[in-house]
């Protein structure tokens, strides 16, 4: 802290010294940076401005050959229409289940496997860190199919003969079919062990003579200053559970009642000829991004917070 | 003895995610590998019961594919232009982001909402950007298309970028720039965060020593953010060669401009079409094939990033 | 050394897991056979039975097939109806497809000629044939398990006929609703400019060239699907796509399709018409737009009239023109072929499916396709096609039906003019690859069209046949 101090007044003085030549220098370079970002934000802008002014076109319009950039009639019927077609209420809550749940476990099981490869020394580490990112290099949907016999297998019941009375029970429910095959990401263990490796040794070896317990030490140490990247992993798990499409509809497929969002909406605004009325899909797309967009916003303070503790490297 | 605890410790840990990845990843994989070497394996044909001899006639099927090449060549050419350019860029981004106080709150705001922007629109706004809408043999066609509007202002000639008729190259230009556009927003993030990691002492250093401001980004800035970079360099390789839903998205299932089918068609939309036929052995085989290429680049990059990154 | 024993237990159970998941899956038998015995067919209506319906329809359909589904449980309390909705075309094709693997398939599915073709690798669908002759009484409701020989004359015979496209005679579909390509056309400028409507594609060709002399800016035909195009084309001429014999074969490689598709680059390069592709967004567009480049004919799907309605956003509401409807032209006023699309159904059957179920299933796709109207309200409701000829009689039906006129009811007066082509309807024949043949030959017949040449065009062509056929026969 005090250090921290001292070096503010140092700061100050150094201001003062500075050359107008260098201020001139250096307004450049800001305005430079801000062009810069303001650019490259405009493109990134633009599709969604186009999935906002798209949920408010007619679909004749949506369908023009030459696209506008302002519809010209504003529908915000559409939203309406959106919200009666597809029980927009009961997907949301099937998503934000599937969502949360599925990104608490997966939280956790990404934080232990991370610290055992960044911190822990076993016979075999590099081998089989190696071997798990060599399963990134298929492609995954190479293993719907066996997932798929997988899961359905699982949600039989089983039955179970205990003491001469048969239990019958299915190690998986709809639910879990959900969630539990895509819990394991090898892509954000591989992003957090990076981030824990950058955590210098000496800070845990010192916990280890403190008596501290390893899980105390992840708890208290680690995950504090991994948050900006935590957090990254929730809103990316977030979006997936969001966003996935064909997985869910297999499992959901005789139980309507279990839904998630792309489902509903995919499903419920198109014609017999597999058409899809567009305008409203987009205006439906655009209510349930809605609270995502609000996560993100109450988020974002803490990837940003920084950390910023002396004694720490990197 | 400290070793050994944590030896059986780390497997305490790693239990969870090992069983999760047996029963649902290296499960799928040692069929995957089965399906490839049972000769024209079909699992709509293993459910009528027909037996499938083995041997190695679905690898030779996939590399005589008259297209295999291209495949291949499209593959490879996206993944070394797009990995470059995308990982610079954010990190171009993501520094600059971080380095401004007004607005910044905002920018960073914009910068997420690809993430909530639905993916439909997303290939729909490039459609109708490069689209060239009424093209006719000869004269003026009914729209340039945005890009062309753009190049034209600055008295360019407008270019052919995906209809019939348009050129590899050009093809291939659009489809580098959708990826490096698709690929910014999570780039952005990990780095982001990476930067926030980065003790600001450092920088507060080598501003009393008045460092100029290349020598904080190239001294300070990249190597403390080399594992993120490491990361994403890394993974935008592996995802690159995996490349295939971004050219559905812009050409359609027809892997090219509609006059040449199939040019721009990649490793992994062959793997698929041969899936959505039911021809699980090829598919099986051609991933094998890319797992064999993916595994060999990993390794060298992995080689080559390991010395230049700083834990 | 005892933490190394922990560790290695861990992996034993891991392992164990595995070989119990492996344990599991081995238990999925095939199918050995898709015919059922004529001895086998019988039903209890005393037995629950659960039926699984996989289709494409939005939301406004699945209310009409929810009513009709109570109207069903009405005579079979025991048929318990869940359906689902996977998507467009492309979805439920490769769903449906995983399921089969998975041994989850759906009991009655949505399907094309060209999907059945890929579940019948896997044996999955059941033969209608001994269904649809079975005399068996269903309990004491009077109705028998089969069609009467009413109800079977009672189909339009080119629909009912698209079950048997796939080469062994065997019927495996039954069809639910049905569209067509129509000729869609600006009658307003028609009448202006004393041009009678083309019925044959020399016709055709003479009325584009009139039109492009009226308004040389314009495109005066619009197609919008080329697969469509060319397999219609090949029908029409007689000259051959493919066979669904032997297990499938390609016949589209021949000199009377190269010279077809070179006389159609002619055209193409004079500006006589555009396709989806080529112009690059729906030709509907260019048909329905008055103020820039126009097309003054389109041939789209009958499914797909409310999309070339002219505009009537004017003050007034009036319509910027009156359009009208025609038949596809024809090569040969003999040999009339339009072609058919628009969903069957199947019944699919796993290795652990009942005859129960069948039957229930077959009881379920009998009601949807005979029920008059059920059919006339999906019609109504989709502008699609329905695939009995009694539903004209019906009297909603037939009020909506005359209703039809080139503006605001045009969606009924395409279903009229679909009606009345009801003999000449085809499928292209379908077997395990004639999917890849339909995408080969649209981008065959664009590249044709469109393709710069860097030698001879006939070369050219050749190449590009080449090149498709290699890629169907891969």
């Amino acid at each position: 802290m005090a250090n921290n101090q001292n070096m503010n007044v140092m700061q100050a003085r150094d201001i003062q010294k500075i050359s107008t030549g260098q201020k001139i220098g250096q307004f450049l370079v800001k305005a430079g940076t801000y062009l810069f970002l303001c650019i490259m934000a405009l493109i990134v802008l633009f599709p969604f401005y186009w999935m906002i002014i798209s949920s408010l076109k007619t679909l004749a319009e949506y369908r023009q050959a030459v696209p506008t950039f302002w519809p010209k009639q504003l529908m915000f019927e559409n939203y309406a229409t959106a919200f009666d077609t597809a029980s927009l209420g009961t997907l949301f809550m099937n998503t934000l289940y599937v969502g949360v749940v599925s990104t608490l476990l997966s939280l956790v099981i990404t934080v232990l496997s991370a610290f055992a490869f960044a911190r822990l020394e076993f016979k075999g580490k590099n081998l089989l860190f190696g071997a798990l990112m060599a399963t990134m290099m298929l492609p995954g949907e190479m293993f719907t199919i066996t997932n798929y016999i997988t899961v359905t297998s699982l949600m039989e019941p089983w039955q179970m003969d205990i003491g001469g009375n048969i239990i019958e029970f299915a190690p998986m429910d709809i639910w879990g079919a959900l969630i539990i095959p895509f819990l394991v990401s090898i892509f954000y263990i591989y992003l957090l062990r990076q981030n824990f490796m950058q955590i210098p040794n000496e800070l845990y070896l010192a916990a280890k003579v403190d008596g501290t317990s390893d899980l105390k030490y992840l708890w208290k140490v680690m995950i504090p200053l991994s948050m900006p990247t935590l957090i990254s992993i929730t809103i990316l798990k977030m979006m997936g559970a969001w966003n996935s499409y064909i997985w869910p509809n297999l499992i959901t497929k005789s139980h309507k009642e279990y839904q998630l969002i792309t489902n509903g909406l995919r499903n419920a605004f198109s014609d017999t000829s597999g058409q899809v009325n567009f305008p409203v899909q987009m205006a439906a797309v655009a209510i349930v991004s809605a609270p995502l967009f609000m996560v993100f916003l109450f988020l974002r303070k803490y990837i940003m917070s920084g950390v910023s503790r002396s004694g720490i490297k990197g | 003895m400290v070793d050994s605890k944590q030896h059986w410790k780390a497997w305490l840990y790693l239990a969870p995610a090992i069983v999760l990845l047996l029963i649902f990843t290296v499960w799928p994989i040692f069929n995957t590998v089965a399906m490839a070497f049972q000769n024209g394996y079909r699992s709509l044909g293993s459910i009528a019961q027909v037996e499938y001899s083995w041997g190695v006639e679905n690898f030779q099927k996939v590399i005589e594919y008259s297209d295999f090449k291209i495949c291949l060549q499209n593959t490879i050419l996206l993944c070394v232009t797009t990995v470059p350019i995308s990982t610079i860029l954010a990190l171009l981004i993501a520094v600059a982001l971080n380095s401004i106080k007004p607005l910044q709150k905002i920018l960073q705001t914009i910068f997420f909402l690809p993430y909530v922007t639905n993916s439909i629109a997303i290939g729909m706004v490039f459609a109708a950007m490069f689209n060239i809408v009424g093209l006719k043999p000869e004269g003026v066609p009914d729209t340039w298309g945005i890009i062309n509007n753009v190049v034209m202002f600055f008295g360019g000639e407008p270019i052919n970028w995906m209809n019939p008729g348009s050129s590899y190259v050009a093809n291939m230009a659009v489809m580098i720039i959708y990826i490096v556009w698709n690929a910014l927003p999570f780039k952005i993030l990990i780095l982001l965060g990476g930067l926030q990691s980065i003790n600001k002492q450092y920088y507060d250093a080598a501003k009393v020593d008045g460092t100029p401001r290349r020598r904080v980004f190239t001294k300070i800035t990249v190597p403390l953010l080399s594992p993120m970079l490491a990361y994403v360099i890394i993974t935008g390789f592996i995802g690159g060669f995996k490349e295939y839903s971004s050219i559905i998205g812009i050409f359609g299932d027809k892997m090219g401009p509609a006059d040449d089918a199939g040019r721009l068609n990649t490793m992994v939309g062959y793997i698929y079409s041969s899936m959505a036929d039911s021809r699980q052995g090829l598919a099986s085989a051609a991933a094998l094939i890319l797992f064999g290429i993916i595994l060999v680049v990993t390794t060298i990059n992995n080689q080559v990033i390991k010395k230049r990154v700083h834990y | 050394m005892s933490k190394k024993i922990i560790s290695l237990l861990l992996v034993l159970v891991m392992l164990l897991s595995v070989v119990a998941m492996t344990g599991c899956s081995k238990k999925q038998t095939g199918n050995t056979t898709n015919v059922i015995a004529k001895e086998d067919i019988t039903f209890s209506m005393d037995e629950e039975v659960n039926i699984t319906f996989t289709h494409t329809m939005g939301a406004k359909l699945q209310g009409i097939l929810d009513t009709y589904i109570k109207e069903f449980n009405k005579i079979y309390p025991n048929i318990h109806i869940t359906h689902q909705s996977a998507g467009g075309w492309a979805d439920i094709n490769g769903q449906i497809n995983t399921e089969i693997a998975g041994g989850k398939q759906p009991n009655i599915a949505y399907c094309y000629p060209d999907h059945v073709a890929t579940y019948n690798i896997a044996k999955s669908v059941i033969v209608l044939d001994t269904l649809i002759e079975s005399d068996v009484a269903i309990g004491d409701t009077g109705m028998i398990i089969g069609l009467t020989n009413e109800e079977k004359a009672d189909f339009i015979e080119s629909y009912y006929n698209e079950g048997t496209v796939y080469g062994d005679g065997k019927m495996y579909t039954m069809p639910l609703s049905k569209s067509t390509e129509v000729l869609y056309y600006d009658k307003t400028f028609f009448e202006a400019n004393n041009l009678t409507v083309p019925t044959t594609w020399d016709e055709m060709w003479d009325v584009c060239a009139k039109i492009k002399a009226i308004d040389s800016e314009c495109y005066p035909l619009g197609y919008d699907a080329e697969d469509n195009w060319f397999i219609t084309l090949c029908e029409q001429n007689q000259t051959g796509f493919t066979s669904a014999e032997d297990g499938g074969k390609f016949l589209f490689n021949n000199d009377a399709n190269k010279a077809m598709v070179k006389e159609l680059r002619e055209y193409y390069q004079k500006g006589y018409f555009t396709t989806q592709e080529l112009y690059g967004s729906y030709t509907s567009n260019l048909f329905v737009e008055t103020t820039d480049t126009r097309c003054y004919m389109c041939v789209g799907s009958s499914g797909g009239a409310s999309y070339q309605m002219s505009n009537n956003d004017t003050s007034d509401g009036s319509f910027a023109f009156e359009v009208g409807v025609a038949p596809i032209p024809q090569a040969d006023a003999n040999n009339q072929k339009t072609i058919s699309q628009g969903p069957s159904l199947c019944i699919l059957q796993g290795a652990d499916t009942t005859n129960q179920e069948i039957v229930a299933s077959w009881l379920f796709v009998k009601f949807l396709c005979t029920n008059v109207d059920f059919q006339a309200e999906f019609s109504m409701e989709s502008g699609y096609m329905p695939v009995l000829k009694s539903v004209t009689e019906n009297e909603a039906y037939a009020k909506w039906l005359a209703k039809g006129n080139g503006y605001e009811y045009l969606v009924a007066k395409c279903v009229q003019i679909g009606i009345e082509g009801r003999d000449n309807y085809f499928v292209s024949p379908a077997f395990d690859g004639s999917s890849t043949a339909r995408s080969e030959a649209g981008s065959l017949l664009l590249k044709c069209l469109s393709g710069k040449p860097s030698g001879s065009l006939d070369d050219f062509i050749d190449q590009a046949f080449k090149e498709a056929i290699e890629e169907c026969e891969y």
